[in-house]
């Protein structure tokens, strides 16, 4: 049975540097977190994902059908959508004009739907404006949708974003950092949306995340990378007291301490 | 086809080529440095240049009614001229700076260009303005020195005015200065560390608002001389004449590679060269189907078609590193 | 409530007094200027819908061509702000709601007019030989769609090579292409006579009218017909998927692909519908000029319109209204006048402070000036409100 999403040997090089080299993954549902130190080219990965950056060398398919050539766009119809590291609203737009601009790739409307503006119109138009709202609600950004996107509290601001994400559809959704300059609360519950996001739409989910508390409640699967390279895999327990991963970001030395550590501490 | 022919235009096409580039070369600079400091258009660049001529023209005219056009040597009078139009060009392209486009500096890419497409039609105006009512006329001709007119045989099929010569001397001359200011001083060390990255610049001591000012006199400055010896070259000018030359220049810099100032000097040469081409062989080439009139469609052409296929030019863009 | 009376008192007096002003003192521009503000004033007021819109039905299509009887210039300067107001609405989808600065709009309005210029007179028998032409008058009806068609395909052709350039690049393409379409147009009259150079197309059929009304109250009434319908697609592209993606790509193309906008698709969408606008009153300017030539299709006019967009509020549709009316009769009748009354007053041998007008050299001439007043409006508004004077407001819904 063919994953949901399978990227085999990604490879990408700018000039002279190497950010991502050979990296495999597998995604088969659930919610998966990328971590490692920064400048591992996790953002890189996500961008080769989503279609921003074509690989030098690997292929990337999701449900069987490569998505080698094929611009951003497409590839949001297909069923990925993502967020970004720093916040990319269309500031000047308000919140649910945001979301509704997620929905562009499932409009049924031709521009004759549009000039005319017959029934047909009015009422595939209600109904994305109605979904619109639903979205909002679910971030819990409801009562929002008037508020000019710029003037939205941060916190907003990045559950906005998801539900823009989530206006397009998707069956895979990738989150990038999306509880940076949160506090513990918001990022709390935005675990909570998440977990309710697979179980209540089937979505699976991919996260770029620092907060190790966020990944650890959340992830049924964690994959490390650091300096371009996949350095671990697996549960998040396993991964944690993994001693490469532990060196990757504590350096060395560090794991020996780390393993002994533990061994009086349990 | 008459080969001959074509080859026996040959060297005087080379030569107006020649004229032609390193004036597009000289107005070429100041777009290409101010690109390079601030990712900007200045717009406003090609009145800058007629500027120049245009206090030129004043000088020259104001000599000749004073009598003392014949009196002073061919060489001073060029020198006070070309002078005079740099001082005005530099400074006017300072206040054009500090008025209209420093407001803007953190606004998105098109307000700025937008301004600077203002103060374009806005000068263009003024000079009508001014002249309209000092001398009543703003279609003026350069008075004639002639010194400046009589042709220097170089073969016995060859020949070329002096004022050809003297136009080439002239762009070299401050093409090789501008080099050595923008390579070999410390001035010209902070116009390159600003243009590659302001922030760290400015982390440096540099003071940015200054070197930007600076950047905009000298590349005004080069502009003005140029109005000055395309006023010679040329003999008419009236306020909307900077229009076509600026757009090739930027077409030249464009060609070069944006922000790079040897590009802008290659681009313009090769711009130049290209359009003398372009206005004599081709209405040879297509039996007068098509004629000089096209050149100007040549040079728009080639600017299209460097922006969409080559955008970095011949010698590549020389801009800021981004985030 | 006490204000709504008020302000509904007030609207109705001012267009009616305004417009009695008019026919009192039928050269003066300042009543007219004032009949133009009292509508002004009824956009603005807080008045029930029906009213406002029975007030400018009431003033557009009763008073105005009123006024036209009293004064037959007005009349003309309305036509011309009808057409700049459709031209500006064209301009406002591309630069104001997409965000993509095209300096060369003045083509699609040149292909526009020489579309119908050449096949609507004898100059056709020129290119294909014989005396087939020009086409039956009542032709123009269907020229009005091909007008917008020819235009929105030129829109797209041009499109196509321009639109991943970055914002400053595309917009000196689109100057060039501008240029090159006003050079050929100059230069067209060879090998083939295409254009007839400088020397322009006439003459020009104009539609047979109903009723025998005479073509300056014609003209009037078809460009404020052709206003309306565009004023309408422009409302419905705006408030529908089709804007808001244009108004995602002008705020952030790359967040807006990645949420599933096709870039180019909607850019060249952008272009093709701005250049139909233009396609279509190039056919009518075309007509009710009798006479074109390319002197009406230069830089100037294409940054014109760029001042009447940027004037009223860039992706505000009652700001391109606003924008196309000011720019317009600022340029017909306040520089004009300026020049008129300067005229008047050097030859009464008026002095100020001593030194007498009749002294000011012949060259200064202030209806010669629209490069100035275009070029102050763009920077100052630039620096002081760069969201225009009438700023596109945000949709706010009742969201359930």
């Amino acid at each position: 049975m063919t994953a949901l999403f399978e990227a085999r040997g990604v490879t990408k090089r700018f000039g002279g540097l190497t950010a991502v080299s050979g990296v495999d993954f597998v995604l088969a549902g659930g919610i998966a977190s990328i971590i490692g130190p920064n400048g591992a080219g996790k953002t890189t990965l996500f961008n080769v994902f989503t279609g921003l950056y074509e690989p030098d060398a690997g292929t990337v398919t999701f449900r069987g059908r490569s998505l080698g050539g094929l611009r951003p766009d497409q590839i949001t119809a297909l069923g990925i959508c993502r967020t970004f590291q720093n916040i990319r609203l269309f500031g000047n737009m308000t919140a649910a004009e945001n979301v509704l601009v997620g929905m562009h790739a499932r409009v049924p409307l031709s521009l004759w739907d549009v000039l005319s503006r017959g029934p047909r119109f009015r009422r595939v138009e209600s109904r994305l404006w109605t979904r619109a709202a639903e979205l909002l609600e679910r971030v819990g950004l409801r009562g929002a949708g008037n508020e000019v996107a710029r003037n939205l509290p941060y916190g907003d601001q990045r559950r906005l974003e998801i539900a823009r994400a989530l206006a397009s559809e998707p069956t895979l959704l990738l989150l990038d950092e999306p509880t940076a300059g949160m506090t513990q609360a918001e990022a709390a519950t935005l675990m909570a949306l998440l977990r309710s996001l697979v179980a209540d739409l089937g979505l699976a989910v991919l996260l770029i995340e620092h907060n190790m508390r966020v990944v650890m409640g959340v992830s049924d699967r964690v994959t490390v990378l650091d300096h371009g390279e996949k350095i671990a895999e697996g549960h998040p327990q396993e991964v944690q007291a993994n001693p490469r991963v532990i060196e990757a970001y504590l350096g060395r030395g560090w794991a020996g301490r780390a393993r002994s550590h533990r061994a009086d501490g349990q | 086809m008459d080969f001959e022919l074509l080859v026996g235009i040959l060297p005087q096409v080379l030569i107006d080529g020649i004229i032609l580039g390193f004036m597009y070369a000289l107005i070429a600079l100041g777009y290409t440095m101010v690109y390079g400091v601030l990712e900007f258009i200045n717009f406003a660049h090609s009145e800058i240049f007629i500027v120049g001529a245009f206090v030129g023209v004043e000088i020259l005219l104001g000599l000749k009614a004073a009598g003392l056009l014949e009196a002073l040597p061919w060489p001073l009078l060029l020198l006070i001229v070309v002078l005079a139009g740099m001082t005005v060009s530099g400074l006017l392209a300072v206040a054009i700076e500090r008025a209209a486009y420093r407001p803007l500096r953190g606004a998105p890419r098109l307000i700025p260009l937008i301004s600077a497409i203002g103060v374009s039609f806005f000068l263009q105006d003024v000079i009508r303005l001014v002249e309209s009512i000092w001398r009543n006329a703003f279609n003026l001709v350069y008075p004639t020195i002639d010194a400046l007119n009589e042709r220097f045989e170089i073969t016995t099929t060859i020949d070329v005015s002096v004022k050809s010569l003297v136009v080439i001397a002239g762009a070299l001359l401050m093409l090789w200065v501008l080099h050595a200011l923008v390579n070999r001083t410390k001035v010209g060390t902070a116009i390159r560390a600003v243009a590659e990255d302001q922030a760290a610049a400015s982390l440096m001591g540099i003071d940015v608002n200054r070197i930007i000012a600076l950047t905009f006199l000298i590349g005004g400055a080069m502009g003005g001389a140029a109005g000055v010896l395309f006023g010679v070259q040329y003999g008419l000018i009236n306020p909307y004449t900077g229009f076509v030359p600026g757009l090739k220049a930027f077409t030249a810099a464009v060609l070069g590679g944006i922000g790079n100032i040897p590009g802008a000097m290659i681009g313009g040469i090769v711009l130049g060269l290209l359009e003398a081409f372009a206005a004599s062989y081709l209405s040879l080439l297509t039996g007068g189907a098509f004629g000089a009139e096209y050149k100007d469609i040549f040079a728009f052409s080639m600017l299209i078609l460097i922006l969409i296929f080559r955008p970095k030019g011949l010698l590549g863009e020389i801009v800021r590193e981004r985030a | 409530m006490m204000t709504r009376v008020v302000h509904a008192v007030l609207a109705v007096a001012a267009v009616g007094l305004s417009a009695a002003a008019v026919s009192i003192f039928p050269r003066s521009i300042l009543a007219f200027l004032l009949f133009q503000g009292s509508l002004l004033f009824v956009y603005l007021a807080r008045i029930p819908g029906w009213l406002r819109l029975g007030l400018f039905g009431l003033a557009l299509l009763v008073l105005m061509p009123l006024i036209g009887f009293v004064n037959g210039y007005y009349l003309e300067v309305a036509t011309q702000v009808g057409i700049f107001v459709a031209l500006a609405l064209g301009l406002n989808i591309v630069v104001g709601l997409a965000g993509l600065l095209d300096l060369g709009y003045v083509a699609f309005f040149a292909v526009g007019a020489y579309s119908w210029a050449i096949v609507g007179s004898p100059h056709a028998n020129l290119i294909f030989g014989g005396s087939g032409f020009p086409l039956p008058a009542w032709t123009f009806y269907a020229f009005l769609l091909v007008g917008l068609v020819v235009a929105a395909a030129t829109g797209v052709l041009l499109g196509l090579p321009v639109l991943r350039l970055r914002g400053d690049y595309l917009a000196i393409v689109t100057l060039g292409f501008g240029e090159v379409i006003r050079v050929l147009a100059n230069n067209l009259d060879k090998p083939i006579n295409l254009t007839n150079g400088p020397r322009g197309i006439t003459p020009i059929s104009r539609p047979p009218t109903a009723f025998g009304v005479p073509y300056s109250e014609y003209f009037y009434f078809l460009v404020l017909a052709i206003v309306v319908v565009v004023v309408l697609a422009n409302r419905r592209l705006e408030d529908s998927h089709v804007g808001r993606a244009w108004e995602a790509i002008r705020e952030d193309e790359l967040a807006a692909q990645a949420m599933g906008v096709p870039l180019v698709r909607m850019k060249l969408l952008a272009f093709a519908c701005g250049a139909s606008f233009a396609g279509v009153m190039g056919v009518v300017f075309s007509a009710k000029q009798v006479f074109i030539n390319p002197e009406s299709f230069t830089f100037l006019e294409s940054i014109g319109v760029l001042a009447m967009v940027i004037l009223g509020g860039m992706g505000s549709i009652p700001g391109a209204v606003l924008g196309a009316t000011v720019v317009t009769v600022l340029n017909l009748q306040v520089l004009k006048g300026l020049s008129l009354w300067l005229n008047e007053l050097k030859n009464a041998g008026v002095t100020v402070l001593g030194f007498s007008l009749a002294d000011l050299p012949t060259q200064f001439e202030p209806a010669k000036y629209e490069r100035m007043i275009f070029g102050v409006i763009l920077v100052l508004m630039m620096i002081l409100r760069p969201q225009g004077i009438l700023p596109a407001r945000r949709r706010q819904r009742e969201l359930a």
